[in-house]
């Protein structure tokens, strides 16, 4: 190194990045979020698809499950925008049943994304766990058989893994010794199994990024409690890319999930569920009933859509990459 | 009077980011004439690369080069279509980036690469072509130079690296060499190679080289001249050894003074630079470098100095200029 | 090089034990042991009994398990229980792993053919109109549910536009090459689109950050005309990444045909797990399941070998100054 660099302290002009450095995590997480179009596009979206899960009761015109069978003479599925002879008016149709479609889309989302949320809940937590524990005692034999068993489970496709289990534990309640689970805790229970590894890979990836950081070498040796400290730092600065992920998992999940349905693996009829009515409106494509899979389609789409947005404009907005400029 | 390789005339060249506008080159004025090697010196950030790349057309967006003359031979650059550039680039003026590391495709072979650059400027057969790479080799002093063409990148150390960069450099015989701190990345040892190549380059071929780096020292073996940059603007123009020994502007002659000195007895701190380098989007008004300088006067904070002659072939861009000297 | 490989290798052997001892524990994980489960719960206990004891379920642990590993390192993997009464497992995996093949490979074609130009396109005009279509087209669809953009398309193609070959079914290529092709037609375009938009986000991203590197600044430098950077230093360095995404998709593919060949009626792998699921018919599943898991981890390792190949910095391994 030449004199004339330990003369003069020299900071890199042209990459004002400077400033950002003095913001709490969480402040730049929402910052980025907010300046990033597609985040923010996608943050709507979700939030949409949370109110309706939500309030589903509220805003659903009739009951999801009630069957609005007409005299003889009345032909279910009936298009949207029409009503039975008794006068029920479908804004989207109803299904094999004269059920509503409107109300059974709003409640299915419910469901959907009532397992999709906790089982990554589940995944994560596990999953998080796992992967920081193996990155913070990075080479040690608990390392080692974390991340071994983790690329077993990865070695099983998702769909695959998710459905062997299921099959394994069978459809519908499952009772072990005392405790039973319902259906939907049990899907949950199977999906978070299937994600967690991803979870915790990534987590070690964050936590191993993190810690060859200078700060972290700063604080080694600096000694002492330090060591708190340091935990926490490194924690906290995992978070963005977590987040990233979390969201990204979410769109995953909830593919997985409404695709256990539609196989008819998932919650089970009558109960109201995205997936199962796509399946049910394979019988009718040929009637042209073409509300029936279109509607619950769609929803299905909207959320993963949503999640995806999300995940993808905080991570691009996240990334070091994009201070780039050309170097003076 | 050396002919005129390349004259430079109020160049200004500016990056339009969102946080600002940056004035990288804030305009300059600067020639250099053939067999001479002139030493662009300042920090990161100082707009020496910037310079480098405006002469030859690779700045691009958020980037433009705003106003001014870039005269090579002659012929004025800022004036050619993006074609007739990219003909003059690597033929006739040749530019050698810093940190050879990732500076060649990883997946092409050493020798293709360089028998590329023959490729789309001279009319050599393949055959030929290959001659002549392995030639090029052989005078950047490369050993076994039949069996480096057929090596990837990754084969290669740092410095044989940047010799492989300076044969593709030098491979259509160009007027004029610009080298950007060839030295960062390399051992000190190899640094004393690199630069008797180049000084034989230049006896044998006539090279006019203009040589960006932050390393004074580099400055001192290897340059002719030398223009001292802060800030986006030339501070100083000055032969070499007249630069060394009376430095008319504040901010050089911070540099040298604080280069440690064997002899000075007791010297407890090293003196550096008070202060940090301007963000090139907000610039002190008056003259760039005064928030840090020991000499400032009023007049500084409020009228910008430019670059007035001193003296025949000494510049310096500081109302303080005349009074400095030993 | 070699020893990479052997790494490699040894790595993946342990993998795959692990891996079917989780299989083969699948069916005891089901309350009530398997036997149960496939008869139902109320069940006369000496029937119970007899079947668990033809099925050699009464062993040890595992017995069973050495005596399933052993058989199935010998192409046996068992006979099927409730699907086809004693067929062998093998047998109906072989017919029907044509079919999801052909299916996976189909896909990858079709999802190559709209990525790779796209991606290129799409990093070479960066957010001009072409690249925000280009992005956009491709986040939906990586959003949509290859099962509700199936139904759409026999929707769409086989009632609406009343073509026969868009209402699914299967037409063997040993009897009509054509037939069978023009009925993959949909299930592939189902199954390759959200594969395609995935290959085409990570080739754009993997082209912006190779127009980044100084080597493209060299030859810009250089003068090389922008066609040859194009292609032999943007490209060519681009697909690498693009390599190993391919490789890791069987996963995907295999997951995806079990939806897709439900949808479109095809006699193949992923249509036969479900059923094997709903008819409790253990072998097949983990038949189905262990031959996934073993393609997964053959065809990964090859990726990675594969990958070495190419890159010569893992070839000669990265030497420093």
């Amino acid at each position: 190194m030449s004199t004339a660099d330990i003369a003069t302290r020299t900071t890199d002009v042209m990459t004002p990045t400077v400033a950002r450095k003095h913001r709490g995590v969480l402040e730049e997480v929402w910052h980025n979020f907010k300046k990033n179009r597609l985040s923010l596009a996608g943050g709507v979206i979700v939030m949409v698809f949370i109110v309706i899960a939500v309030f589903a009761p509220l805003l659903s015109p009739y009951n999801p499950v009630e069957q609005f069978d007409a005299p003889p003479g009345e032909h279910h599925p009936l298009p949207p925008l029409s009503r039975s002879k008794e006068g029920t008016f479908f804004l989207f149709g109803s299904d094999k049943f004269g059920r509503d479609i409107l109300s059974r889309a709003f409640y299915g989302t419910r469901t959907l994304l009532q397992i999709a949320i906790s089982s990554i809940t589940i995944a994560f937590v596990l999953g998080v766990f796992m992967g920081a524990v193996a990155g913070y005692w990075k080479g040690s034999w608990v390392d080692e058989l974390i991340m071994r068993a983790v690329d077993v489970m990865l070695s099983f496709p998702t769909l695959v893994l998710a459905i062997a289990l299921l099959g394994a534990f069978g459809i519908g309640k499952t009772h072990i010794g005392p405790i039973t689970l319902s259906n939907m805790f049990k899907i949950a229970i199977v999906i978070a199994i299937t994600y967690s590894p991803r979870f915790a890979r990534v987590m070690r990836g964050v936590v191993l990024q993190e810690m060859s950081e200078d700060y972290v070498d700063a604080a080694k040796v600096a000694g002492g409690s330090g060591w708190q400290i340091l935990a926490r730092e490194i924690l906290i600065n995992t978070i963005p890319p977590l987040i990233v992920q979390g969201s990204l998992m979410m769109a995953t999940t909830v593919l997985t999930s409404a695709s256990l349905s539609f196989l008819g693996l998932g919650l089970q009829p009558p109960r109201p569920s995205l997936g199962i009515m796509l399946n049910e409106s394979r019988d009718f494509l040929f009637l042209k009933a073409w509300w029936y899979p279109l509607v619950p389609g769609v929803f299905i789409l909207l959320i993963i859509l949503g999640f995806n947005l999300l995940g993808d404009g905080l991570r691009d907005s996240l990334d070091p990459r994009q201070a780039r400029r050309t170097r003076g | 009077m050396k002919s005129q390789l390349l004259k430079v005339r109020d160049l200004v060249t500016r990056f339009y980011t969102e946080e600002g506008v940056v004035r990288a080159v804030d305009g300059n004025s600067f020639h250099l004439g053939a067999e001479e090697t002139l030493g662009i010196v300042g920090e990161s950030g100082s707009g020496k690369t910037v310079t480098g790349l405006s002469i030859m057309g690779l700045i691009e967006n958020p980037g433009r080069v705003e106003s001014g003359s870039i005269l090579f031979q002659g012929e004025e650059l800022l004036e050619k279509t993006p074609q007739e550039m990219l003909r003059l680039r690597g033929k006739e003026i040749a530019m050698v980036f810093q940190d050879p590391m990732n500076s060649l495709n990883p997946t092409l072979k050493v020798g293709e690469q360089i028998a590329r650059v023959l490729h789309f400027h001279t009319p050599l057969s393949r055959r030929e072509a290959k001659r002549r790479v392995v030639e090029l080799l052989r005078q950047v002093e490369i050993p076994e130079p039949e069996k480096r063409i057929g090596n990837y990148p990754y084969q290669l150390s740092g410095g044989m690296r940047q010799r492989v960069l300076i044969a593709m450099a030098i491979s259509c015989n160009p007027a004029m060499l610009i080298l950007d701190e060839p030295t960062t990345a390399l051992d000190v040892t190899i640094e004393a190679q690199l630069f008797e190549l180049v000084d034989k380059l230049k006896a044998e071929f006539g090279i006019g080289i203009i040589l960006i780096t932050h390393d004074l020292a580099v400055i001192a073996n290897s340059c002719d001249r030398v223009i001292v940059m802060y800030a986006g603007r030339i501070v100083e123009e000055a032969p070499v050894v007249e630069l060394y020994d009376n430095p008319l502007h504040p901010y050089t002659r911070g540099l040298l003074e604080s280069i440690p000195q064997l002899d000075k007895e007791g010297q407890k701190r090293l003196p550096s630079i008070p202060g940090e380098v301007p963000e090139l989007i907000t610039l002190p008004k008056g003259c760039n470098f005064s928030p840090r300088c020991k000499y400032v006067m009023d007049r500084c904070i409020q009228d910008d100095p430019p670059l007035m002659e001193i003296a025949p072939g000494r510049k310096s861009a500081c109302w303080k200029a005349g009074e400095f000297g030993e | 090089m070699g020893i990479y490989i052997l790494k490699r290798l040894l790595l993946a052997i342990p993998t795959l034990l692990a891996a079917s001892i989780i299989i083969f524990m699948l069916i005891h994980l089901a309350p009530g042991g398997p036997v149960r489960v496939m008869l139902g719960p109320a069940q006369d206990a000496a029937l119970v009994e007899k079947l668990r004891h033809q099925l050699g379920l009464d062993l040890p642990l595992h017995e069973q398990y050495l005596r399933w590993i052993d058989k199935a390192l010998h192409g046996d993997l068992g006979i099927s229980v409730t699907i086809q009464r004693g067929a062998s497992v093998t047998e109906l995996l072989a017919q029907r792993y044509a079919t999801t093949l052909e299916l996976a490979f189909l896909s990858t074609v079709i999802a190559l053919l709209i990525a790779i130009p796209t991606g290129i396109t799409s990093a070479l005009h960066q957010n001009k109109l072409a690249d925000h279509i280009s992005r956009i087209v491709a986040m939906l669809g990586v959003s949509i549910p290859n099962f509700f953009l199936g139904i759409m398309m026999i929707l769409i193609v086989g009632v609406f536009l009343h073509q026969p070959w868009g209402t699914g079914g299967f037409v063997p290529l040993h009897k009509s090459v054509r037939e069978n092709l023009i009925r993959m037609l949909l299930p592939s375009l189902a199954l390759g689109t959200a594969y395609s938009a995935i290959i085409m986000r990570m080739l754009r991203s993997s082209m912006l950050d190779v127009m980044s590197q100084d080597y493209v600044r060299t030859a810009r430098a250089m003068g090389i005309g922008w066609g040859s950077i194009v292609r032999q230093d943007i490209v060519k360095n681009a697909l690498i990444p693009v390599i190993t995404v391919i490789g890791n998709s069987i996963g995907y593919l295999l997951g995806g045909s079990i939806v897709t060949e439900t949808i479109f009626r095809l006699p193949g792998v992923g249509g036969l797990v479900i059923t094997g699921v709903f008819r409790r018919d253990f072998p097949v599943i983990q038949g189905i399941v262990l031959t996934i898991v073993v393609i997964r981890i053959a065809v990964n390792l090859l990726v990675d070998i594969l990958y070495s190949i190419i890159d010569p910095r893992i070839r000669y391994g990265e030497e420093g100054k």
